[in-house]
C-alpha cells in the first residue's frame, strides 16, 4: 500500500521558488498495476522519485507499506529502498563492472541474508539471459540490458516495483518483453507496479491511470479490470500483452 | 527489516574491477604514494645500514676494545700505570692526533696536514689500515718514512715515492693511505691525512710541553676478558688510572657520530615526509575527482539499497589498494635511493656503510605510506554519504545550491565529520612526525608548520587564480584566441588549479628555500672575513721563538696589522668557590672542561676586552684572575668568589678580580681565565698567533714560515672557510637532493589532476579539431595552461621560501638579501617542469580523430 498525503515539492532556484508538485493526494492499494502519464514537466518523474525514496517532498506525507519515508534518514531510505522497492529505469542503469549475474545479485546481497545465486541464476533464465549471465552490460544490446535491470528490481521480491520509462530506450519487440515481465509479476506475484510513461498503450494496460498536468493530479482513472485486484493469474498467464 | 551490508568480497571485486575499468588514470596516483614512501625508507634504510656497520665494526671503528682519550700528554706515572695492564694479556698503545704544516720539496709551500703518530708494531688491533701499494704498516712506517692521503698527493702534486718535508725533517711518502680504520673515531681533521711513526714524531720536535695534541690510549683485551662485566671492570681501571681523560668502550661507538646520525636521520626524514603528506593530497584529490566521475554508479548503488556503509566499503578498499601498490613501489624504490645516497652524501661520511635492504625501514615506510593516504582520503571518502539517489532520475531539476554566508555555513555545518576528519589528519601527522623525529615537541611543531604552509598556499594560490579571473574579464577578448582559452581552461569544471597551486608550491617553496638558505649562509660566512680581522692564524709556537715571530712580521711584506700573540698554558682547576672539583655539580658545562683549561696572562687589560665587573690588577704577582663574561655565568663566580688552580704541579689560590668580555676580533678571546704574569711566567707555555696580511701574499708568508720556524703550523682563513663552505655545499645538496621528492609529488598531483580531466580535455581537442583547428593550435593552447599553472606554482613558492628563509636568518642574526637569479630560475623551471608533466599525462590527446570520440557517445 502507497499513501501519499498532501505532498508538495519545489526547489529554490536563486530567489525564485520553483513549484514542481503543489499538492498529490494518492493512495495505491497492494497489487495495483498504476500508471502515472502527463506531459514533459508535470511532476511525473519528481512523484515516481519521491514515491521510491530517492528524494523527499518539501511537504506532505508519503507512506509505504505502513512506513513513513517522507522524513527518513538517507541511511534508513537506503534500507528500505533495498527491501520494499524494485525499481527500473528507463536507461537501465547497470553497473558496468559487474556482470549480468552480478549485477542482478547486487540488491540481494546487500539487503537479505544467505546466498542468492541460485535466484539470480533463475532470474536471469526467466528474462531469457541464461546463455548471457557472465556477459557485461557493455556486450548487451539495450533490451538485454533492460532484462537484466528487470531481473535485478525482482530479486529481493519487493512488494512494490517502479519503473521510469522502462520502454522508453528500447524498439517495439524488446519493449513489449519488458512489459509483459513487469506484467507478469504484477499478475503472479501480485506486485504493486507504478510505472511512469509517455506511451498511451502502455498506460492502457493499466489497472489505473493517474494524469499529471503541472505539478497535479488531473485525472484519476480506474480501468473496469481494477476491482480484480490483484489481477487473476489466468488473464495474462498466458503472457499475452493486451 | 533485515539489515545486511555489502561483504568485504563482494566489494573488493566491485573495487578491483572499477579500478581495472582505467588503470591509465591510476598510475600517477600510485606514483603519488610511491614518491613519499621511496624518500622515507632511502633516508632511514641508509641510517639502518649505517648504525649496522657502526655496530658490527665497532671494534675496528676504535681500532680497540677500549680508548681513552685526553688533550693532555699523560704523565710518567699514568704511563707505569697503564703499562702494568701488560702483566694480564691487556695490550695498549698510544696514538697522537696534531696538526701541523708539512710541504713536498723543492716546492716550499706548505699545506696544513691532520698529523696522527702510531706504533705501527701495535695499531690497529682491529681492522686494517689499507694502502696501497698493499704493504705492511709497519713496512710503511719506519723512522723515516710516511704514509700520506690521496688528497695531500693531489694538492701537492706529489706521489708514492717523493720526499715529505714535516718538522725540519724529510721523509720518504712510502704508500698512500686508502683506509683509516679508526677514522671516524678519530675525528674529522683540517687537513689531509699523515700517517707517521712515534719514534718518528719524536724527531720532529713538533710535540713541546704545552703543544696542542691529541692523545688517544687503545686497548687490547686478552680473549680471557672478553665479557660485558670484565669489559666494564677494565673500563673502571682505565678511568682511575686516567682521571682527565675520556674512557669509551666498543659499544659505545662514537656518540657523538651516532648522535649527529639520529638527528641528521630525523630532519631528513622529516623533509621525506612533506613528500609524502604531498603524495597522500594527490591521492586524496584523484580519488575525489575519481568519486565525481562515479557519481552515476554511486547513485544506482543508493538506489537499488547500499548504504553509505557499503560505499565507503568499496571506495576504502580502492584506496588502499592503490596506497598499497604505491608503497611497494616505494619500497622498491626507496632501495635505490639508498643505493645512491653514499654518493650524495660524498665526503660527508667517514666510513663506507655496507647496505643490506632495511627490513625495518621498508616496513615502517610502507605503514607510513598506507596511514597517510588512508588518512588523507578520509575527506572525499566521507563525501559519499552527501551523494542523493534521485541522481539517476537525470530528468530531475537538481536543486541549486543555496549562495549566501549562511548556506556556506549550514554546508560546513553538514561537513561535521569531514573537518573531525580533518583534525585526526592533523593529530596523525603530528604524530608520525614526532615519531620519525624521536622528539614531541618537534612532531608539533612540524604538524602546525605544515598545515599552516598549506592552508596559506592554498589561501593564496586561490588569491591568485581570482585575480587572474578578474583580469581575463577585462582583458579577453583582447587576447589572441589560443592564450584566452589556454588561460580559461584553469577555471575548466573538474580543475583544481588552486590545490595543484598549493601542492606544487610547497616542493618548489622547499627546494628554493634550502638553496637560499645555502647561499645566504655562505655569504654570511664570507662576510665574517671581515678586511679588519685576522686572516692567519698561527698555533704551536714555543717561548723561544716568540722575539724571532714578531721580528718576522714586523719585516715581512705583506703584512697589514701588527701580530698579535697569546701563551696558552695548560692548567686545571682545583676547586670553585671552596668546592673541590669532584664534587661541583656546573650545569652547561661539562665538569671535564675545568679539568683541562687553557690559561694565559696579561698585566693589562688586553686589546679588544672590556671590563664588565671588578677591575684589573696592577701587581704582576697578585694571586687574583679574570673571568670571560659567558664563562663566568656558567661556573656560577663573580667577582670576589675564590678559585683554586693546578698549574705545572702548582696550587694556585685566586680571587676573580675581574669579569670581562672579549670582542671576538683579537687573539686574546682564545683564553677564558687571564692571570697576572708572575704567576706563569714559569710555566711551559705554547704561544698562538694572528695577523691581518695582504691575501695576495698569504702562500709567500706561509712558505718563509715554514722555512724560518717549520714546527709551527699556520691556519689560512681561506682554506678554513674554504673547507667549510664545502661541507655546507654538500648538506645542502642532500637536503637538496630529499626535497626534491617534493617537487616530484608535486608534479605527480599535477599529472594526476591532468590525468582526471582527460575526457574533458579529449572532448575539448575533438571539438577544437572539427572546428578547423591544427595540432599546433592545440598544443599551444594547453601549452598556456600548463605554463601558466607552473609559474603561478612557481610564484606562491618562490614567495614563500623568501619569506622563511627571512624568518629562519633572522633567528640566526644573519642578513636576508633577495636572490633574483634564483627566484627567477625557480619560477622558469617550476613552468618547464609543470609543461612537461602536463604533456606527457595528455599527449595522446593530440592523436586522436574527431569521429573516434563522438562515436563513442
Amino acid at each position: 500500500m502507497i499513501e501519499v498525503r498532501g505532498v508538495r515539492k519545489w526547489i529554490q532556484n536563486g530567489t525564485r521558488r520553483v513549484e514542481i508538485l503543489k499538492g498529490i493526494d494518492i493512495s495505491i492499494p497492494s497489487g495495483q498495476f498504476v500508471a502515472i502519464v502527463g506531459a514533459s514537466g508535470s511532476g511525473k518523474s519528481t512523484l515516481l522519485g519521491l514515491l521510491a525514496g530517492l528524494d523527499t517532498p518539501s511537504e506532505g506525507e508519503i507512506w509505504l507499506d505502513g512506513t513513513p519515508i517522507h522524513n527518513l534518514e538517507e541511511e534508513a531510505l537506503s534500507a528500505v529502498r533495498g527491501q520494499k522497492l524494485g525499481f527500473v529505469f528507463q536507461s537501465y542503469q547497470l553497473i558496468p563492472t559487474l556482470t549480468a549475474l552480478e549485477n542482478v545479485l547486487l540488491p540481494f546481497e546487500l539487503n537479505l541474508p544467505g546466498n542468492g545465486i541460485n535466484r539470480a541464476r533463475k532470474l536471469l533464465e526467466q528474462v531469457g539471459l541464461a546463455e548471457r549471465m557472465d556477459h557485461y552490460p557493455v556486450q548487451l544490446s539495450g533490451g538485454e540490458q533492460q532484462r537484466v535491470a528487470l531481473a535485478r528490481a525482482f530479486i529481493v521480491e519487493p512488494p512494490i516495483v517502479m519503473a521510469d520509462e522502462p520502454t522508453g530506450n528500447l524498439d517495439t519487440v524488446n519493449g513489449q518483453r519488458v512489459l509483459e515481465l513487469l506484467l507478469s509479476r504484477n499478475n503472479l506475484a501480485g506486485t504493486t507496479l507504478v510505472l511512469v510513461t509517455h506511451d498511451p498503450q502502455v498506460a492502457a494496460l493499466a489497472h489505473r491511470k493517474i494524469v499529471l498536468r503541472d505539478g497535479l493530479v488531473v485525472e484519476d482513472i480506474l480501468s473496469a479490470e481494477s476491482a480484480q485486484v490483484p489481477m487473476a493469474a489466468q488473464g495474462l498467464a498466458n503472457g499475452g500483452v493486451r | 527489516m533485515a539489515q545486511r551490508s555489502l561483504t568485504w568480497r563482494r566489494a573488493a571485486v566491485i573495487a578491483g574491477r572499477d579500478l581495472r575499468s582505467a588503470p591509465g588514470k591510476f598510475v600517477f596516483v600510485v606514483l603519488s604514494v610511491a614518491v613519499g614512501v621511496a624518500a622515507l625508507v632511502g633516508v632511514r634504510g641508509f641510517s639502518e645500514s649505517f648504525r649496522s656497520t657502526l655496530t658490527r665494526e665497532a671494534r675496528s671503528l676504535m681500532a680497540g676494545d677500549l680508548s681513552a682519550r685526553t688533550n693532555q700528554q699523560p704523565s710518567n706515572a699514568e704511563l707505569q700505570k697503564i703499562e702494568s695492564l701488560k702483566g694480564r694479556g691487556i695490550h695498549s698503545t698510544w696514538v697522537t692526533e696534531t696538526i701541523s704544516m708539512a710541504s713536498v720539496p723543492p716546492d716550499p709551500v706548505p699545506i696544513l696536514v691532520s698529523l696522527k703518530a702510531v706504533d705501527p708494531a701495535e695499531y690497529p688491533y682491529y681492522g686494517k689500515a689499507e694502502l696501497e701499494p698493499d704493504i705492511p704498516l709497519a713496512t710503511a712506517l719506519t723512522d723515516n718514512s710516511v704514509v700520506v692521503a690521496e688528497e695531500f698527493l693531489i694538492r701537492l702534486k706529489a706521489k708514492v715515492g717523493d720526499t715529505l718535508r714535516l718538522g725540519g725533517h724529510n721523509f720518504r711518502i712510502s704508500a698512500r693511505l686508502v683506509q683509516e680504520p679508526d677514522r671516524i673515531t678519530a675525528g674529522a681533521g683540517l687537513g689531509p691525512r699523515v700517517l707517521i711513526s712515534r719514534a718518528a714524531l719524536d724527531e720532529t720536535n713538533l710535540l713541546a710541553p704545552g703543544s696542542r695534541a691529541g692523545e688517544r690510549l687503545l686497548i687490547q683485551l686478552p680473549t680471557t676478558l672478553q665479557t660485558a662485566a670484565q669489559l666494564a671492570t677494565v673500563r673502571k681501571q682505565v678511568e682511575a688510572m686516567l682521571p682527565e681523560a675520556q674512557v669509551m668502550d666498543f659499544r659505545e661507538g662514537n656518540p657523538a657520530l651516532t648522535e649527529g646520525l639520529d638527528r641528521a636521520t630525523a630532519i631528513l626524514s622529516l623533509i621525506c615526509l612533506v613528500a609524502m603528506v604531498l603524495g597522500a593530497i594527490g591521492v586524496a584529490m584523484s580519488m575525489h575527482a575519481h568519486l565525481d566521475q562515479r557519481m552515476d554508479v554511486l547513485a544506482i548503488l543508493k538506489a537499488i539499497g547500499a548504504g553509505s556503509g557499503d560505499l565507503l566499503r568499496i571506495f576504502l578498499l580502492q584506496t588502499m589498494g592503490l596506497g598499497l601498490a604505491g608503497a611497494i613501489l616505494g619500497v622498491a624504490a626507496g632501495a635505490g635511493v639508498m643505493l645512491a645516497l653514499p654518493a650524495v652524501f660524498g665526503n660527508l661520511l667517514p666510513v663506507h656503510a655496507t647496505l643490506a635492504f632495511p627490513w625495518r625501514s621498508a616496513l615502517a615506510g610502507l605503514a607510513t605510506g598506507l596511514l597517510t593516504t588512508l588518512l588523507f582520503c578520509l575527506p572525499p571518502l566521507l563525501d559519499v554519504r552527501q551523494v542523493r539517489p534521485i541522481l539517476v532520475l537525470r530528468r530531475m531539476v537538481e536543486q541549486a545550491e543555496e549562495s549566501g554566508f549562511i548556506a556556506f555555513l549550514r554546508r560546513w555545518g553538514q561537513r561535521k565529520l569531514q573537518i573531525a576528519a580533518a583534525f585526526v589528519i592533523l593529530i596523525a601527522l603530528t604524530a608520525i612526525a614526532a615519531a620519525l623525529s624521536d622528539s614531541a615537541q618537534v612532531g608539533v611543531w612540524f604538524g602546525a608548520a605544515l598545515a599552516a604552509i598549506l592552508f596559506v598556499l592554498l589561501l593564496l594560490s586561490a588569491g591568485f587564480l581570482r585575480l587572474l579571473r578578474w583580469l581575463l574579464k577585462i582583458v579577453r577578448l583582447h587576447l589572441p584566441q589560443y592564450l584566452r582559452q589556454g588561460l580559461a581552461n584553469l577555471y575548466r569544471p573538474g580543475n583544481q588549479s588552486a590545490a595543484v597551486l598549493a601542492a606544487l608550491g610547497t616542493g618548489v617553496m622547499l627546494i628554493l628555500a634550502v638553496y637560499l638558505m645555502q647561499s645566504q649562509v655562505l655569504r654570511e660566512i664570507q662576510e665574517t672575513a671581515s678586511p679588519k680581522l685576522p686572516n692567519i692564524f698561527l698555533v704551536d709556537i714555543t717561548t723561544d721563538e716568540v722575539a724571532g715571530m714578531k721580528q718576522f712580521f714586523k719585516t715581512q711584506p705583506g703584512v697589514q696589522d701588527q701580530l698579535e700573540l697569546i701563551p696558552v698554558i695548560s692548567g686545571r682547576f682545583v676547586s670553585l668557590n671552596g668546592v673541590p672539583l669532584e664534587k661541583l655539580k656546573v650545569e652547561h658545562f661539562p665538569r671535564r672542561m675545568l679539568e683541562s683549561v687553557s690559561l694565559s696572562w696579561a698585566d693589562a687589560v688586553p686589546d679588544g676586552d672590556k671590563i664588565r665587573q671588578g677591575k684589573w690588577w696592577s701587581d704582576p704577582n697578585a694571586h687574583q684572575i679574570a673571568v670571560g663574561e659567558g664563562i663566568a655565568q656558567r661556573i656560577h663566580v663573580g667577582v670576589g668568589s675564590a678559585v683554586e688552580v693546578e698549574v705545572n704541579g702548582k696550587q694556585l689560590p685566586l680571587t676573580v678580580s675581574a669579569i670581562f668580555r672579549a670582542d671576538e676580533q683579537h687573539i686574546s678571546g682564545r683564553s677564558g681565565f687571564l692571570l697576572p704574569s708572575g704567576l706563569l711566567k714559569d710555566a711551559p707555555a705554547v704561544w698562538y698567533g694572528a695577523a691581518r696580511v695582504d691575501s695576495k701574499q698569504i702562500s709567500l708568508i706561509e712558505r718563509a714560515l715554514f722555512s724560518a720556524f717549520p714546527t709551527v703550523t699556520v691556519i689560512n682563513l681561506a682554506d678554513v672557510l674554504d673547507r667549510i663552505e664545502g661541507v655546507v655545499r654538500q648538506i645542502t645538496f642532500v637536503v637538496r637532493f630529499l626535497a626534491g621528492f617534493s617537487i616530484f609529488a608535486g608534479l605527480m598531483i599535477l599529472a594526476s589532476s591532468i590525468a582526471s580531466t582527460r575526457f574533458r580535455r579529449t572532448r575539448e581537442a575533438v571539438v577544437l579539431k572539427t572546428l578547423g583547428a591544427t595540432r599546433w593550435r592545440i598544443i599551444r593552447i594547453f601549452s598556456v595552461e600548463f605554463s601558466v599553472l607552473g609559474l603561478l606554482a612557481g610564484t606562491v613558492g618562490a614567495i614563500f621560501a623568501n619569506l622563511l628563509t627571512r624568518v629562519l636568518l633572522r633567528k640566526l642574526e644573519a642578513q636576508w638579501h633577495f636572490e633574483w637569479r634564483a627566484t627567477l630560475i625557480a619560477l622558469i623551471g617550476t613552468a618547464f617542469l609543470a609543461v612537461a608533466t602536463g604533456w606527457l599525462a595528455s599527449y595522446r590527446i593530440l592523436g586522436l580523430r574527431p569521429l573516434e570520440v563522438l562515436r563513442e557517445e
